[in-house]
């Protein structure tokens, strides 16, 4: 017999066993529990240790603050919530009862204040009375104003659960994706029957398992296998395994979640078990898991009983205390009360027996039970109550005795200080219904059974209602080899290991009605049955309404312990069955997944990738700013020594351009080569302007619609010959138009010679532009190519070679209003060039400009961008209409002829400049006729765009407005609420800088 | 000084060399690309030119082969990626539109593209990390193209060897984000 504490080697615990479970008790960890020191053993879990060390109260609850111990001893633990580790790497909310001990390991109790003995707060439950399901939704109605502001934070911090750390997380996480023929989800006895199964065929075979250990409730349950104890067999098999060159065995990793395809969601808890992760290694891991086939071997929980103070700390699931006992070789309770509705009751008896306790009684909701049952109980010498219920609980921080309802009616006492109650198993069936699967209640097994497996999906052991261990081995070995054929493998026949098989049997017990005390249903969110019954009153009794109502199963364990007992409850009081009551939606994930893992590597800065144009190092190097516009991080502007603002370096740039020269990388713009006999019937089906006119050697301004009409993108078109094009799209849509232009070749005229291929990474392009861009790239351009006006006009196109014979191509195209032109070179000269041209630029007086003075310099132009290219705007709204074909069809063509599209009152692109010309503009500031009330029926639009105008001294506006084109001159109102502007502006022709458009051509 | 010569600029500036037990990075600098498609009704007389000069049969879906130190690698539907080595002056655009006049379109990408190779008995799991596609020897052979991501980063992959080495072809401007991703990827295997 195990005796608990002397001579153990391990004084200091006084409730670890001398021998048992599997831990390793030649080695000593230490840890500390809210500031006081403990030892434990490598295999520990913090809620064995703690138990070993006869620490039972963990800590308060979450609304009425009542102390709390272990329940549980695996993941659906709802009580034992702990803050692990300190600064950075605090972590809150964390069960006890999956957190392994290591040296070092530093844990905290929650939700007490000013310690977990004294806690003020658990006056709340004093005012229980008021404390009932609904009351925050019913106190804190009015004034609503005053949710935001007051209750909700009041409430919060009188009910919050653990503080996560406010430093950023010095740990890392790490994504993968793996591939399966077979993928075994749990490791315990079916798991493993079904992987051995499937690994003996060579298939590929994953099996994750939740746990630090495998074995399931076979080691749990300290069965036997084969004749020797449960995990000397598991032993073999893991070994086996191991070994395997197609199996991989992830341990502490929880499949999560169901998804399409046979994909599954898994998290790996690489190095939660160590105090700091080894260098390079994550401390958690994502996988998604790609599976042929699967076994779902997930095992089943154990439902609490719902009777009075059943919260109470020392009040534990019965299979957690067999748990305790033969995984951990702990004992949780020297004199035990075990209560039941069924025949596991028995197993807990006996283990407890085995391990030194004193078993009081078995209580026993049945009023008839086998022979077998009564056996156990009378070898352990526990007094056997049939037809009785616990009623309630005495005691405050720690059970000291049970009240018992006997079959006659009687109340009777009983001291213990441990009770092992068990309300029968539930199958855990999340992952089967995470696709949309409803489960099947059995009236037998008393819960629920999936239903519709997703495709590919097969059952092993008490996830299918299997509950007893031979049935698991027998289910599990078949369903191993079922999935490992199906996956396209001959299957090996192998052996079916040898168990008894338990007796399950098992009768109703949802409640103990009329309970001494509160019984707690959801004990993570503090929901009674008092509150379902009133949940029940207030017509809240679909299963949905009752879950959002009382916030029953809505805690971070999802109610694991809680949904069935809940609906069980409501199916009594409202006299249906419970399939007809039934059972709320489980969605993923399965257990909670930190918000670290999810992103992985996709953090801070590298939550996207960065994509670097062409210059990106000379302008670093230059003091540039950079912007972020899409992936690329572009140059914004480049400030100088002294000057104050980006305003001030802005203007410069901008008088640089009108007055020099400047020169802007313009890589991003997305550049895509077209080539095909029929490319010009293509573009001509694609752009809404004519460019079957386009000459060789010659670019076209083009915009392209969507189907519906609306302006979808605009850029140029460049002929380079008799049927090869290079188009330009703005660097936002460079990746829409491809796939747009793929999508109209490849299905809607196939029968089109075109061919479609992106170039924009090929070619550093820069706009070089202002009054001498002419005679900055003389100095580079080769001799033989002439690029005088008269040779290289305006909206000329050239492949012409730079430098001494590096290839380049020459557009003569402005954004600016001034002279400009854009050279391109392959991307790989592109830092040079940069050099090249600021370098031979100096002569000129010539700057480098960024996307500010880009900005600026369109808008004083009136040309439209990103702001007027919104997915709501036709051409004519942007003052295009003239542009847009009568003679041909286009994409976009029909649809935008419909009359909402061509309402004359629709707001179009006109100019404003402030009344006042000292006074700012904001985009976004809503246009109203000057005298009339700021009102959503009196909007006349709103501005695009807006800049500071150095050429015009002013700000200048473009914006949307109500037949703007027809109201130059008239004064409107800017109004802008949101930062309180208010502005006089004249409307004016969007063009503020060279109304003639004579610059351009120089 | 104006008419001097430019210099290209590698496009692994930023990179360090990778060095571990069983994975090698190893960027390739000196390569010359070119995409080629088959013009309207020439797929045939494509596959025939090719097989005439290079003495390589164009893969008709996800392959890559090898013809006289050309790589052609399947980029898509009726779409190929050439890949050489770029040493005396080879020029694959113009070499390319030489050979396939009239039958395929050609587009340089040697500046485009860049590639990556990956080689040891860790990239499996190294790229498991941020490439979904099965790259298991039952599964992914050499001579085997996949079109993925590879950390939300559209990639071309092909595997190499058996060793395995794979290659990784990739726009340009992500090359520091690629290589920040690998290293991170590689972290727990030595790098």
């Amino acid at each position: 017999m195990a005796t608990p504490g002397q001579g153990s080697g391990t004084g200091s615990q006084p409730n670890r066993l001398e021998t048992g479970g599997l831990v390793d008790r030649s080695r000593i960890v230490r840890f500390t529990f809210d500031g006081k020191t403990y030892t434990g053993h490598p295999g520990d879990t913090l809620a064995s240790a703690l138990i070993a060390n006869g620490v039972s109260l963990t800590g308060r609850s979450f609304k009425y603050h009542r102390p709390r111990g272990i329940l549980s001893a695996g993941s659906e633990e709802p009580n034992a919530l702990v803050e692990l580790r300190e600064g950075a790497r605090r972590e809150p909310n964390t069960r006890a009862t999956v957190a392994e001990v290591f040296d070092g390991l530093v844990a905290r109790s929650q939700n007490r204040w000013p310690s977990l003995d004294f806690d003020v707060m658990a006056v709340n439950s004093l005012l229980s009375p008021i404390f009932v399901a609904g009351f925050y939704y019913k106190t804190f109605m009015w004034p609503s104003a005053l949710w935001e502001k007051l209750y909700e934070p009041a409430i919060r911090r009188a009910a919050g659960l653990g503080r996560a750390s406010d430093e950023a997380d010095p740990d890392t996480y790490d994504k993968a994706t793996a591939f399966a023929d077979v993928l075994v989800i749990g490791g315990g006895t079916a798991g493993l029957a079904a992987a051995l199964a499937a690994a003996r065929t060579n298939a590929r075979v994953i099996l994750v398992d939740e746990n630090a250990t495998l074995g399931g409730r076979g080691v749990d349950d300290g069965a036997d296998i084969n004749g020797n104890p449960a995990h000397e067999w598991v032993r073999t098999v893991e070994a086996e395994l191991s070994s395997a060159p197609n199996v991989r065995i992830l341990r502490r990793t929880t499949a999560f979640g169901t998804y399409d395809g046979g994909t599954y969601g898994a998290v790996e808890r690489v190095s939660d078990h160590l105090a700091v992760a080894a260098q390079g290694v994550p401390r958690q891991r994502l996988w998604r898991i790609v599976a042929k086939e699967t076994v779902l071997a997930s095992g089943a929980t154990e439902r609490p009983v719902v009777f009075g103070g059943n919260d109470r700390p020392g009040v534990m699931l019965a299979g957690a205390v067999r748990t305790y006992i033969n995984r951990f070789g702990v004992l949780p309770g020297r004199r035990a009360v075990v209560f039941t509705n069924n025949d596991y009751g028995a197993s807990t008896v006996a283990a407890l027996k085995r391990a030194g306790a004193e078993v009081v009684a078995l209580v026993d909701s049945r009023a008839q039970i086998s022979d077998e049952v009564k056996r156990i109980a009378s070898e352990a010498g526990a007094r056997l109550l049939l037809g009785a219920v616990v009623t309630g609980t005495l005691g405050k921080k720690r059970v000291t005795g049970v009240t018992i309802h006997t079959r006659t009616g009687e109340e009777e006492r009983l001291d213990c200080d441990l009770v092992a109650m068990s309300g029968g198993w539930n199958p855990n069936i999340q992952l089967t219904t995470h696709l949309g699967s409803k489960p099947t209640w059995n009236d037998k097994l008393l819960c629920f059974l999936p239903g519709t497996l997703p495709h590919g999906m097969s059952l092993a052991g008490a996830v299918a209602g299997d509950f007893t261990l031979g049935k698991t081995l027998v289910g599990g070995t078949s369903a191993g080899s079922a999935a490992v054929t199906a996956a396209g493998y001959a299957a090996v026949s192998v052996p079916v290991p040898k168990a008894a098989d338990e007796s399950d049997a098992v009768a109703p017990l949802w409640r103990v009605k009329s309970p001494n005390g509160k019984a707690f249903v959801d004990q993570q969110n503090d929901v009674t049955e008092s509150d379902i019954e009133l949940a029940e009153r207030e017509g809240f009794r679909a299963v949905e309404h009752l879950k959002r109502y009382t916030t029953l199963g809505m805690a971070t364990d999802q109610g694991r312990t809680a949904n069935v007992n809940a609906l069980a409850i409501m199916a009594e009081i409202t006299g249906r069955t419970i399939p007809q009551t039934g059972i709320t939606v489980a969605r993923p994930p399965y257990t909670p997944v930190s918000l670290g893992t999810l992103a992985g590597h996709h953090r801070e800065k590298h939550f996207k990738p960065t994509r670097l144009p062409p210059s990106y190092r000379w302008a670093k190097e230059n003091g540039c700013v950079f912007v972020e516009t899409g992936l690329w991080l572009r140059p914004s502007y480049f400030p100088r020594p002294g000057e104050k603002d980006w305003l001030e370096t802005v203007k410069r740039e901008v008088t640089t351009v009108r007055n020099a020269v400047g020169i802007c990388d313009v890589s991003t713009l997305g550049k895509v080569d077209l080539q095909g006999a029929d490319t010009a019937a293509f573009l001509d089906r694609i752009y809404m302007n004519g460019l079957k006119t386009l000459p060789i050697g010659k670019c076209r301004y083009g915009g392209m619609l969507r189907e519906d009409g609306i302006l979808m993108d605009d850029g140029t078109v460049a002929r380079l010959g008799e049927n090869h094009y290079f188009i330009t799209t703005t660097t936002a849509n460079a990746v829409k138009v491809v796939q747009h232009m793929e999508y109209c070749a490849q299905w809607l005229w196939p029968e089109l010679d075109v061919q479609i291929v992106s170039a924009t990474e090929q070619w550093a392009q820069y706009a070089v532009a202002g009054p001498k861009s002419r005679e900055l790239l003389q100095k580079i351009v080769d001799p033989a190519f002439d690029i005088t006006d008269a040779g290289f006009p305006y909206l000329g196109v050239g492949e012409i070679t730079v430098c001494g014979g590096i290839k380049a191509r020459l557009f003569r195209l402005s954004f600016s209003g001034e002279r400009a032109y854009e050279i391109g070179v392959p991307a790989r000269y592109g830092d040079a060039l940069m050099r090249r041209l600021a370098e031979a630029g100096k002569e000129f007086g010539a700057c480098a400009y960024g996307t500010e003075a880009l900005g600026v310099m369109r808008i004083e132009k009136g040309h439209i961008s990103g702001p007027e290219l919104n997915g709501t705007t036709t051409p004519r709204d942007v003052g295009l209409g003239g542009m847009v074909s009568t003679k041909k069809d286009f994409i976009g063509h029909v649809l935008g002829k419909r009359p909402g599209l061509v309402d004359p009152e629709r707001p179009a692109l006109i100019g404003f400049r402030p009344l006042d010309r000292s006074q700012r503009l904001r985009s976004g500031a809503h246009f109203l006729k000057r005298d009339a009330q700021a009102t959503a029926e009196n909007d006349e639009g709103y501005m695009t765009s807006v800049a500071y105008s150095p050429s015009n001294g002013h700000w200048v506006g473009l914006g949307l407005l109500k037949r703007g084109p027809e109201r130059i001159g008239e004064i409107v109102r800017a109004y802008d609420p949101v930062r309180g502007g208010d502005t006089l502006v004249e409307v004016v022709s969007p063009v503020f800088v060279d109304p003639e458009g004579v610059r351009v051509r120089g | 000084m104006a008419n001097q010569t430019l210099l290209a600029t590698s496009a692994f500036l930023h990179w360090k060399p990778v060095k571990a037990l069983n994975f090698t990075v190893e960027p390739r600098e000196t390569l010359t690309m070119a995409s080629f498609a088959a013009a309207k009704g020439k797929k045939d007389a494509l596959a025939a030119a090719i097989r005439a000069a290079y003495g390589a049969d164009l893969p008709k879906g996800s392959g890559r082969v090898e013809g006289n130190g050309i790589a052609f690698v399947w980029a898509g539907p009726d779409q190929w990626l050439a890949i050489a080595e770029r040493k005396d002056g080879r020029d694959l655009e113009s070499e390319l539109k030489a050979a396939l006049s009239g039958i395929a379109s050609v587009v340089d990408q040697s500046d485009g593209r860049v590639v990556v190779r990956i080689s040891g008995s860790d990239a499996r799991a190294i790229l498991a990390k941020g490439i979904p596609v099965d790259l298991d020897a039952r599964a992914f052979k050499p001579g085997n193209v996949a079109i993925t991501h590879a950390s939300h980063i559209g990639v071309i992959l092909w595997q190499i060897d058996d060793k395995p080495t794979y290659e990784v072809a990739l726009f340009r401007s992500y090359v520091d984000s690629f290589a920040h991703w690998l290293l991170d990827s590689a972290a727990e295997y030595g790098v």
